[in-house]
């Protein structure tokens, strides 16, 4: 495809969003792990909130990659990412209290392969490409297991395969009725991807602005956390969902207002539609 | 494409560079010792149905009839959309069918995967040129070749000045189906060797029937899957750099790069979901 994607300069630089995306995003998803030490369940929430900074670096990275022109469209960047990052998540899962930081390195590992592959074999030959493929697989990472400690308030493998179902007034353990049991992982796998190849594929052009595309990764990271809350009411108490569920909602309506808020600020003009009055005694 | 330069758009095939020929060697052999000193036999022979099934994927997406952003104002000839959402649709649709005929044999299986692949390529080119011929009005014609391949038909009188070529010839078609059939069976190989090393290690770690950890072994071997059948489906993608007729087109000839990628990239995503139940219980 000969199409010319083109960026926006300024804004905050890369460098300093992948600090605050990956510290923050660890962070948060270590923040879940109050679930734990106070046996509550309602610190589920910043698993989501994990995600959405996550999102919003990984945003910055497709940004990066996709200006040298990569001929395939901007969503195959975050269908490698996503797919690196789950097979990284899930692993990284298996290790318990380790889980967020073994998740980041297995997603590097991943992610520098796959980046060394596309620059040394396939020679795409894009001095970013081995950089932002790490960082990438790393954000995919840290988004599926950012949700799935959302939805089932812990980020720890034998946690996400068991669930309870209460049976003639008996709670009974199964492997069903959890986050990987009943493949809820596959849906977070769908919401993270395309949250994360949304933003700049829909922002790009001329005229694209820093502050506007990761305003849009933030509101579809705040619409992906509204659905992984309603799924948690399958998995964890009423009230923690409930609260999880609020705050995506509250996320997600202060982002889209600042979205359309940004929208009009770059826009050359706009209508605010209004519907058509019927003129009075008939046209 | 942009100011900041781009991959090399050159009409011959870079060779991989030498550094990345030893690397991938070097990674395929270090994972499939992994395997073998982790799970022994059966973790050696399901690295090496994931390796296959990889390169099944990055070789089939190479068949299927690409168009992008052109194709949609009928400007190059294919399926108007990214290599990413095709390859995506033909081997999910493979996966489904393969994972629905496992329980009856590993042949039936393979063989579900690859007609429901193929099936459902085969459903999308012939819509897609109800749509070119009746919708849009445009007669099927290659800009790469001159004559079809398998009917003979010529395309020289039928190509508009100015484009590529527009429409999808029957040799497009013919490619169309078979790079689904190989992404399902791809996809399915590897869902099933994955499936296989779960369904006999998770019943002696969490102490349960297989009947109980089923839905557990399924989705994890259905979502890990997906996410190496995403990375191998871009690595090709990257390896196509946007459009590509089919089988016919001299692009096709730069396949064994993305095998090679694809290879290397299954190899080590593999050997993490192989060994993804070796840290279980260990922190």
């Amino acid at each position: 495809m000969s199409v010319k994607v083109e960026v926006g300069a300024g804004g905050i630089p890369h460098n300093q969003i992948l600090i605050y995306g990956l510290v923050g995003s660890l962070v948060l998803i270590y923040l879940t792990y109050l679930n734990t030490i106070t046996n509550t369940q309602y610190f589920s929430f910043f698993g989501g909130l994990a995600a959405v900074a996550a999102l919003i670096w990984g945003t910055d990275t497709i940004k990066h990659l996709c200006s040298y022109g990569l001929g395939t469209g901007v969503p195959s960047a975050g269908m490698i990412a996503l797919g690196s990052g789950v097979v990284a998540a899930i692993f990284g899962a298996t290790t318990g209290i380790f889980a967020p930081i073994v998740t980041i390195i297995v997603a590097a590992i991943i992610g520098a392969v796959a980046g060394l592959m596309a620059n040394h074999v396939v020679r795409m030959d894009i001095p970013v490409m081995i950089v932002s493929l790490i960082e990438l697989a790393i954000v995919g990472a840290m988004t599926v297991l950012g949700l799935t400690a959302m939805a089932c308030g812990t980020f720890e493998f034998l946690g996400m395969i068991t669930g309870t179902v209460e049976f003639l007034g008996f709670t009974v353990q199964t492997y069903e009725t959890s986050v990987i049991g009943g493949s809820i992982v596959a849906v977070i796998f769908m919401l993270g991807a395309i949250a994360i190849q949304h933003s700049f594929n829909a922002c790009l052009g001329p005229g694209e602005k820093q502050d506007r595309t990761l305003m849009l990764a933030a509101e579809c990271g705040f619409l992906s956390m509204i659905t992984v809350a309603i799924i948690s009411f399958a998995f964890i108490g009423f009230l923690p969902a409930l609260v999880a569920l609020l705050i995506s909602i509250i996320g997600w309506i202060y982002t889209y207002v600042k979205y359309i808020e940004l929208s009009k600020r770059d826009a050359y003009a706009w209508l605010d539609a209004k519907p058509i009055l019927e003129p009075k005694g008939g046209a | 494409m942009s100011a900041l330069g781009g991959p090399a758009q050159t009409g011959g095939v870079q060779p991989p560079t030498t550094m990345g020929l030893a690397l991938s060697i070097v990674l395929i052999i270090v994972a499939l010792a992994l395997a073998f000193f982790l799970v022994q036999t059966a973790g050696l022979i399901a690295l090496v149905g994931i390796i296959v099934g990889g390169v099944l994927i990055a070789f089939g997406v190479h068949f299927v009839p690409v168009g992008g952003a052109p194709a949609a104002m009928g400007q190059a000839p294919g399926i108007a959309t990214g290599v990413a959402m095709l390859a995506a649709g033909a081997g999910l649709a493979g996966l489904f069918g393969g994972a629905w005929a496992a329980p009856f044999g590993f042949a039936v299986a393979l063989a579900g995967g690859a007609v429901g692949g193929g099936l459902l390529m085969a459903i999308t080119c012939t819509m897609v040129n109800v749509i070119y011929v009746f919708g849009m009005g445009i007669p099927a014609a290659s800009g790469k070749v001159a004559k079809d391949p398998i009917t003979g038909d010529t395309f020289p009188e039928y190509k508009s000045q100015g484009t590529e070529g527009h429409g999808l010839p029957f040799i497009s078609w013919v490619g169309g189906v078979i790079g689904g059939a190989l992404g399902g069976l791809g996809g399915t190989l590897i869902y099933l060797e994955l499936l296989d090393i779960y369904q006999t290690q998770l019943p002696v770690i969490l102490n349960a029937t297989v009947e109980q950890i089923a839905s557990v072994a399924i989705s994890l071997a259905g979502i890990f899957a997906v996410g190496m059948f995403l990375m191998n489906a871009v690595l090709a993608a990257y390896n196509i750099t946007g459009t590509i007729e089919g089988p016919h087109d001299p692009k096709f000839k730069r396949f064994p790069r993305a095998v090679i990628a694809a290879a290397t990239a299954s190899a080590v995503a593999g050997i993490f979901a192989i060994a993804l139940l070796e840290l279980v219980g260990v922190f």
